[in-house]
């Protein structure tokens, strides 16, 4: 799906990833890399083939886009370094495109390790009129766009039906970006009438709101 | 030989001589199991609440303890006996009836309680010094099996008793329990098992349980019925005027002036209400429309704090108080003579449940024990009905035993692993010795050792995975201290749901609340909670912080668990009932119940829209509303019957054309609402009732539905997928926290064969949908008449269904149909 803010190009994919056209940006937000190998070495036996999954999916999006730059909003990792930072380090290896971590609450290993593997750490990033950053912020004159809250939609219809999904979060001055993370949940938002909801579905991506 | 005889009469005698001087004369069954006991069997003992059970049991442990120190003359080491009973609410009355008599036959005889109310200090007291008798729950024996040197504590244990066995069979703490008995067998060198249990459909197999389906234990031992007989008299609460009668909910109030000259005509009634939540109702209802009852009615219920519990249950005893509104909380053990009349609120559920709460009254033998039914709803006059004819012809249920708990097996070796280690070819026969592993293979016992070793998996180079290491020599141990203490918090928590502590700001613990009912609240919002109106401050850690509010309405907190099924002995009184119902409804001279004569508007007012259905016939209504359109089934089988029946059916017709469903089901049907019309001709046409490709339709429902998934959360936490920490205890865990319900959606994913996993699905199954009920309820359906009306409006009969909030879906359209068309009736 293909969306316009202060005359950009975005594309949102079903996954919860934006591209960003005019600055050749993949803006990805809440990974939350690490978490399973967390729970299972404090003994909580989640499958480890869920571990993979992430990567899997980042590679599909800088395949269908080619970025120059890949931005993670922050809550790249879910807790202390685990074996899983081996993993995203040889990840790291094979993309071509720059790659910038503002860094969020749950981003707890010292910005010196990603910088060591080539990762650029920044507390938020101006970009035009655009500011990024992991928690959503109000600032006069700049348009937001952040992470952190898992947004998700309640849907209803008739015979009692719902369906709840994770979504793409537009107010009138920022872009909320859904968890990108395998085994993460969502926070249920409620919008106003000026706020534009986008949820994503397995194959696409709708606007309800 | 002669000798040994002669003992064993002295010893006798010494119990008599006693019972003498209490002026009581022994029970045949007390003396049986005394006999028994002391010829060093194992057994089964059924006898009631309030019958000397207590004594039937304690009275030969403790004369064996007195031969023994006769015989020594050093104290042996370590416990002689334990007691263990399912509610800690128990341990005091127990400890009460088994000191009065050892301080009389020898003062030396020491017993002792260890629950989860225990201070730290006693414990650690009890640990240095063990009283030759301890009360405990299954829990707290599971904790003693995680302590080091667990095998010298109960070295020298001579009597394990599980008091009221029935309430445990059923349950995974039943499973807890064989297994804790399994190694105790080992570690004990001359144990007697027995359990006391109440009259349950399954005795036989009820001992079978408790003492292994084969081997030495079984074979040794007797199963000792105590033949008393006790009157029951069920009263239905009936107003005057029937136009007071509500078509549904469940809560009864409007029926609340009609108990209050129950109450002030009898010493002391305890009112059993259905969940916590109409407990909180009641007794907020009673308080503000009879303030004169202050001081005289009190509260009861599990997430109290144990402080109010204990003196409620003391002034009970005291004939302190006129009324106590309780839940289950109060159903077992506990002997309070005061008690005259009890007040069932809505149905019970269950005959075995009802009766015994019935029991609660009148506990001297020989008097007669009246149970007064309030019917919430109209159609609970027709439950009232099948009661009173229960409770005359004593029908009572089964209680279906877990087969292959994985869980609580991954649990119980974690807590070997924990405490001194195992060696799997020493505690494998030992597991194979259960009942509920009896099929337990090589494959699947290979795969739960794997499981808490290496997470279930090949380890991977990545994998950091930690739980139980394998030492050089074989032994299965947990070394890390951290992985040791969060198994220690997580083994009382078989009872699932994460629980809050309510505290004021101010500090002062009030109870505990399940997390589910805090999450929908926002600070500043008020509730109802023991008592109080109170408001929520905020939420920090695991504690709920409130003050006092002097805000009159009030939130209730909705507790889960409150959802119970009829059993199928029910289901069927109750068919019997409403097919008498529907024949009676023309007669005008016949003589009819008083519930029928209630219910007599009712019946006419579904008449006039839809039919009764009468033995020979199956009614389906057909309806449209607001909400959408509604067909409704009416098998009369009980409520999780009805919920694979509904789930069944809605994949079924899911398979003829895109279709959503949510669907909703009670205790005398079900119904599947959509927002499409449903084409009722094509299911009758298609023979969906079919009995044919039942399983494979039944899993593939499942896997659509949420039944397996909810039964997935207990199996999660119990297993140690799921760390959710502990009332009163702030665990520093946020990064551990996660919800079973992404757990589920993983495994399904990536590893579906995973044995745990498996089990959400075989627990569905066996626990919740009853395959046997099922099958013989579509028999039935098959022979029946299939009559369909479509209906102008709801009737009588689907009200209560309808208007129910719990609900399943299922859906065969492509979500983003589905989403469209929600946009399309937004924009309407």
């Amino acid at each position: 799906m293909n969306i316009n803010i202060l005359h950009n190009h975005f594309h949102f994919t079903c996954h919860g990833v934006a591209y960003w056209e005019d600055q050749k940006a993949l803006l990805i937000a809440d990974v939350h890399l690490g978490k399973i190998s967390h729970f299972r070495k404090y003994g909580s036996a989640v499958p480890q083939s869920a571990i993979q999954k992430n990567f899997d999916r980042l590679d599909e999006a800088v395949k269908e886009f080619q970025p120059q730059k890949i931005i993670f909003l922050g809550d790249l990792f879910h807790s202390a370094l685990n074996m899983e930072w081996n993993l995203f380090e040889s990840w790291v290896k094979f993309q071509s495109a720059e790659i910038i971590l503002i860094t969020g609450n749950h981003d707890i290993i010292s910005p010196l390790r990603f910088e060591k593997i080539g990762v650029e750490v920044v507390p938020e990033l101006h970009m035009g009129r655009f500011r990024l950053t992991h928690h959503p912020e109000k600032k006069e004159g700049a348009f937001n766009i952040c992470g952190h809250i898992h947004p998700g939609y309640r849907l209803s219809g008739m015979g009692k039906q719902h369906l709840k999904l994770k979504c793409f979060f537009q107010s009138q001055n920022q872009l909320i970006l859904p968890a990108f993370g395998e085994f993460t949940g969502v926070y249920v938002m409620k919008p106003n009438e000026n706020e534009k909801v986008y949820v994503c579905t397995n194959t696409n991506v709708i606007q309800v709101a | 030989m002669e000798n040994k005889l002669s003992t064993k009469k002295q010893l006798l005698t010494v119990a008599e001589d006693w019972f003498l001087e209490q002026e009581w004369k022994p029970f045949t069954f007390q003396k049986q199991t005394w006999k028994a006991f002391l010829s060093g069997k194992n057994g089964l003992l059924n006898a009631p609440t309030g019958s000397g059970k207590t004594y039937a049991l304690w009275v030969p442990i403790a004369l064996e303890i007195l031969k023994e120190k006769q015989k020594a003359k050093q104290k042996k080491k370590g416990l002689r006996a334990l007691w263990i009973t399912p509610l800690r609410a128990l341990s005091v009355e127990i400890s009460q009836a088994a000191t009065r008599f050892c301080q009389d036959i020898d003062p030396t005889i020491t017993v002792g309680i260890r629950t989860g109310d225990t201070s730290q200090k006693e414990r650690a007291a009890q640990k240095r010094n063990m009283p030759d008798l301890l009360i405990t729950t299954p829990e707290s024996l599971q904790l003693l099996l995680s302590s080091k040197k667990y095998d010298h504590l109960f070295h020298n244990l001579n009597a394990v008793v599980i008091d009221e066995w029935h309430e445990l069979l059923g349950t995974k703490r039943g499973v807890q329990m064989e297994l804790a008995l399994s190694r105790l067998k080992t570690v004990s060198k001359n144990l007697k098992i027995w359990g006391i249990s109440a009259t349950i459909g399954n005795l036989n197999q009820a001992k079978d349980v408790l003492l292994g389906p084969a081997g030495k234990s079984n074979e040794n031992s007797v199963l000792v019925k105590a033949k008393l007989k006790k009157k029951i008299q069920v009263e239905s609460i009936i107003p005057e005027k029937m136009e007071k009668f509500p078509w549904r909910g469940h809560l009864g109030l409007h029926l609340l002036d009609e108990v209050v000259p129950i109450i002030k005509k009898s010493k002391t009634t305890l009112i059993f209400t259905n969940t916590r939540s109409q407990c909180e109702l009641w007794f907020q209802k009673l308080m503000e429309k009879y303030p004169e009852f202050a001081g005289e009615v009190a509260m009861h219920h599990g997430s109290i704090n144990k402080e109010t519990r204990l003196w409620v249950e003391q002034a009970i005893r005291n004939e302190n108080l006129k009324a106590v509104v309780c839940t289950s909380s109060l159903d077992l053990g506990v002997d309070f003579a005061p008690v005259e009349t009890i007040i069932q609120i809505g149905g019970p559920k269950g005959v075995a449940r009802f009766l015994q709460r019935a029991g609660r009254s009148g506990h001297q033998p020989g008097k007669v024990s009246v149970i007064h039914f309030l019917p919430t709803h109209a159609m609970e006059l027709i439950e009232a009905a099948a009661l009173q004819k229960a409770a005359k012809n004593t029908v009572v249920e089964d209680r279906v035993p877990y087969l292959q708990s994985f869980d609580v097996l991954v649990q119980y070796l974690t807590t070997l692993a924990v405490s001194e280690g195992f060696y799997p070819q020493e505690i494998y026969p030992e597991i194979k010795s259960t009942f509920c592993f009896q099929a337990l293979t090589q494959k699947q016992w290979k795969w739960c050792l794997s499981f808490i070793t290496t997470g279930g998996e090949s380890l991977k180079t990545y994998d950091e995975y930690k739980k139980v290491e394998i030492e050089e020599d074989g032994k299965f141990k947990v070394n890390h201290r951290g992985i040791a203490m969060r198994h220690r918090l997580q083994i009382g928590t078989i009872v699932s749901d994460a629980v809050l502590s309510v505290k004021y700001i101010k500090g002062g613990y009030i109870g505990t609340i399940e997390e589910f009912f805090v999450s929908k609240l926002k600070p500043g919002d008020v509730f109802t909670f023991a008592g109080r109106n109170l408001e929520l401050v905020r939420i920090k850690g695991m504690q709920v912080q409130v003050r006092k509010s002097k805000q009159k309405t009030a939130k209730v907190p909705s507790w889960m668990g409150g959802r119970m099924t009829f059993s199928a002995q029910m289901s069927e009184l109750l068919r019997e009932e409403l097919y008498d119902a529907a024949e009676s409804v023309h007669q005008t001279n016949a003589k009819k119940s008083k519930e029928l004569k209630a219910l007599e508007p009712i019946l006419k007012r579904q008449l006039k829209e839809s039919i009764i259905p009468k033995q020979h016939q199956f009614l389906i209504e057909t309806f449209k509303t607001r909400e959408g359109y509604h067909a409704v089934f009416y098998p009369f089988e009980g409520r999780f019957v009805h919920e694979a029946l509904g789930s069944l059916l809605a994949y079924r017709i899911s398979l003829l054309s895109p279709i959503s469903f949510s669907i909703a089901f009670n205790d005398y049907g079900f119904e599947l609402l959509s927002d499409q019309e449903i084409d009722m001709q094509q299911v009758l046409d298609n023979n969906l009732f079919s009995a044919d490709f039942l399983m494979d339709d039944l899993y593939k429902s499942l896997n659509a539905t949420e039944m397996a998934r909810r039964k997935f959360r207990d199996i999660a936490v119990i297993a140690g997928l799921v760390f959710t920490g502990y009332p009163n205890k702030l665990v520093k865990s946020k990064h551990l926290q996660s919800s079973s319900q992404l757990l589920f959606d993983v495994f399904r994913d990536y590893e579906p064969h995973n044995l745990l996993f498996q089990q959400a699905f075989t627990e569905t199954f066996e626990h919740q949908l009853e395959e046997g009920r099922l099958r013989l309820a579509l028999e039935r359906i098959n022979h029946q008449n299939i009559i369909w009306k479509n209906c102008d409006k709801p009737t009588p009969f689907s009200f209560p269904i309808i208007t129910d909030r719990l609900r399943e879906k299922l859906s065969s359209e492509k979500l983003e149909d589905r989403i469209q068309r929600m946009l399309k009736q937004l924009e309407k």
